[in-house]
């Protein structure tokens, strides 16, 4: 009864907007009403004045630098209150499913069906951690960005604990320690926006940053530390989450 | 042909998500819900937003990853 309930909600949504496609502009229409507006300032300035070939990156962290700390900052909350939520340690972790129980060896030792472990320690996290990287520093340049480099970081993380035993994992991050870290990023970012202040600008505008360089390399450089604190937000908000996460859920493996 | 593309994605999306809510098994449904959100990266890059369908792409695994969390405390089949 509620699956076909559900069904019938989720036909509802989808023949709403259907029925508005008429009114919605083309993708790409120069003559939409957002289109109209804004745009064309972006399009024609934003190469020459934040010096970053990839306008969406200049639009988030430059134009709309304001509106992107206090989405990090909205981030740091979420994990913070997921850890409220999760906060009160259950008198007993749950047990895992017996469905879901680790395969054991004549040993004792559980067997790991999927992926090696050391192929996926000593292969497959170190090629995510330097695209992390890459994609924080060339963000401005190319696609990605502050948010998908802390996700990807995040991801390491997140396989290394799937992988490795929950006692020993190689990034041994506590779970407060993690919040902390989270709430790094949106320092970072803010205290950007004092630096400019300091130079003689208005909050978060990058070429007051007092560097004795052109101005189009300070739009530059001030775009990658809000990123880089976007990235520890993000990471750190990840990871928080993953320990409040963990902590509830005792694996059959945990004391092998 | 985009459009044809898009109309395939679009029908794609709508089939996954009737499947992911009659699913016996939970596990299933996590899976099916991850090929929901490359189906979704698919859509965002044929609209000209690839920092979008990145962010997607990754946001995806990780989120699946957390439901496979979860699961591991709870019944899998579903009443």
């Amino acid at each position: 009864m509620r699956k076909t309930i559900t069904v019938i909600l989720l036909i509802i949504s989808v023949l709403v907007p259907f029925m508005a496609f008429d009114v919605l502009p083309v993708i790409g229409d120069p003559q939409s009403a957002p289109n109209t507006h804004v745009s064309d300032y972006y399009i024609e300035n934003a190469i020459e004045e934040c010096n970053s070939p990839n306008m969406v990156t200049a639009v988030i962290v430059d134009y709309r630098a304001f509106d992107t700390m206090f989405e990090t900052t909205v981030m740091f909350l979420a994990g913070l209150s997921v850890v409220i939520i999760l906060a009160n340690k259950p008198k007993r972790r749950i047990p895992a499913h017996s469905s879901l129980r680790r395969m054991k060896d004549a040993g004792g030792r559980p067997i790991y069906k999927t992926v090696n472990k050391d192929v996926m320690i000593s292969v497959i996290e170190p090629v995510i951690l330097i695209y992390a990287i890459y994609v924080l520093f060339h963000g401005e340049v190319s696609l990605g960005g502050g948010f998908q480099a802390g996700a990807l970081i995040g991801m390491t993380y997140l396989l290394d604990i799937m992988v490795v035993k929950r006692d020993r994992p190689i990034f041994d991050i506590p779970k407060a320690r993690a919040a902390a870290i989270a709430g790094f990023g949106p320092l970072i970012y803010a205290l950007t926006g004092i630096v400019t202040i300091l130079g003689g600008g208005l909050y978060l505008e990058y070429n007051k940053i007092p560097l004795p360089i052109h101005h189009a390399e300070l739009h530059s450089i001030g775009i990658t530390a809000v990123e880089i604190g976007v990235t520890i937000g993000v990471a750190g908000t990840i990871i928080t989450i993953l320990n409040a996460l963990m902590e509830r859920i005792s694996f059959d493996d945990d004391n092998d | 042909m985009t459009l044809i593309l898009q109309a395939v994605l679009l029908l794609g999306l709508i089939g996954i998500t009737v499947a992911i809510i009659f699913g016996k098994d939970l596990m299933i449904s996590v899976v099916i819900y991850c090929a929901f959100s490359f189906l979704t990266m698919l859509l965002y890059n044929i609209m000209g937003a690839p920092d979008v369908a990145f962010t997607e792409a990754v946001i995806g695994v990780i989120s699946t990853v957390f439901f496979i969390i979860i699961l591991r405390s709870i019944d899998r089949k579903t009443k």
